[in-house]
């Protein structure tokens, strides 16, 4: 236990160090200042293009359209930021064998995979945390205040998927040596679960469902019932891919 | 001009959090001699010339280790 937490802080530190903290940072503020200033302005940019003499009807936009603008930039490129920063996770340290000191020197190597975890979760946690805050000042500032439901489950869900997909690249991470392993290793994970998708009663079951039923969540055209199934699958799975990777990692030839 | 007076509670975060970025990756750059790939001229480039994407794609692929 001792060594799980003088381990978590010796990661945040060295995220501080090798700027993926900063890195986190800087793309999700600045994430959440852009949602709501884009939902704002994207009425008025299309009727700048739009020829003279020509009328289209644009709706006014919304808070929610603030709010569709955190979902989609945070679920793809936000995600996309996310496992790229923390792609080397193991693997840098692994190649460099610092690793190999620490352990010889007692530090358990279940305490090396659970505090590595820990320390990214921390940093994903957040990133969500501070776009969500930004995107909401921002929103309350630009918009009147609109009828927006289970906005903070629909964030919560988005905060799991990306555990999860961290779970999945640190699995990723102690099975294959190089850097770009684990990134292929998440990449074949998410077009897989896409793909599941194909399936009609599969879909209910998907992790995939927490970050595609966002909006709908949001706008209350669904409401919580229908993602408990994911939900609880994602929640098992981050568990027991977190699991394995202890496995695998315990066994591996360093 | 009235876009600035109007969005500049959006406006002037936002260059501060690029110029940031900008600013810590040139440092970075100019400090170091290694970079997995790519020359000193290149990422200077990049950095400077791609906002955001820039510095972010500089700390993810182009940074060497330190040393």
């Amino acid at each position: 236990m001792n060594h799980y937490i003088v381990f978590v802080k010796k990661e945040l530190l060295e995220y501080a160090r090798t700027y993926k903290l900063l890195v986190m940072t800087v793309v999700f503020v600045i994430f959440g200042i852009t949602n709501p200033l884009i939902a704002k302005l994207t009425p008025e940019l299309i009727s700048s293009f739009v020829p003279e003499g020509m009328t289209i009807t644009i709706p006014e936009p919304s808070a929610l359209d603030a709010w569709a603008q955190f979902f989609k930039n945070s679920q793809q490129v936000g995600l996309i930021v996310l496992v790229l920063v923390f792609s080397g996770v193991l693997s840098s340290e692994v190649a460099k064998g610092t690793l190999i000191n620490l352990l010889t020197k007692g530090l358990s190597r279940q305490a090396v995979i659970l505090a590595k975890y820990s320390a990214m979760a921390l940093v994903w946690s957040w990133s969500v945390v501070i776009s969500a805050l930004l995107t909401w000042v921002y929103t309350v500032y630009l918009f009147p205040v609109d009828p927006l439901s289970n906005l903070v489950f629909s964030i919560f869900c988005l905060w799991l998927f990306g555990g999860f997909l961290l779970a999945v690249l640190l699995l990723g991470a102690t099975l294959v040596r190089s850097n770009y392993g684990s990134l292929l290793v998440t990449g074949a994970g998410v077009l897989i679960l896409t793909v599941l998708n194909v399936i009609p009663q599969a879909g209910k079951y998907n992790p995939t469902a927490l970050v595609t039923k966002s909006m709908d969540l949001v706008a209350g055209t669904i409401g919580l019932p229908p993602l408990y199934a994911s939900l609880g699958i994602t929640a098992a799975a981050t568990l027991a891919l977190i699991g394995l990777a202890v496995l695998v990692f315990s066994k591996k030839q360093l | 001009m009235e876009i600035l007076q109007e969005y500049w509670p959006f406006l002037l975060p936002l260059i501060l959090a690029q110029l940031v970025l900008l600013i810590t990756a040139l440092m970075h750059v100019l400090k170091h001699q290694n970079y997995r790939f790519g020359s000193r001229t290149l990422w200077i480039i990049v950095v400077v010339f791609f906002q955001i994407l820039g510095p972010v794609a500089y700390f993810v692929f182009g940074r060497g280790e330190d040393g």
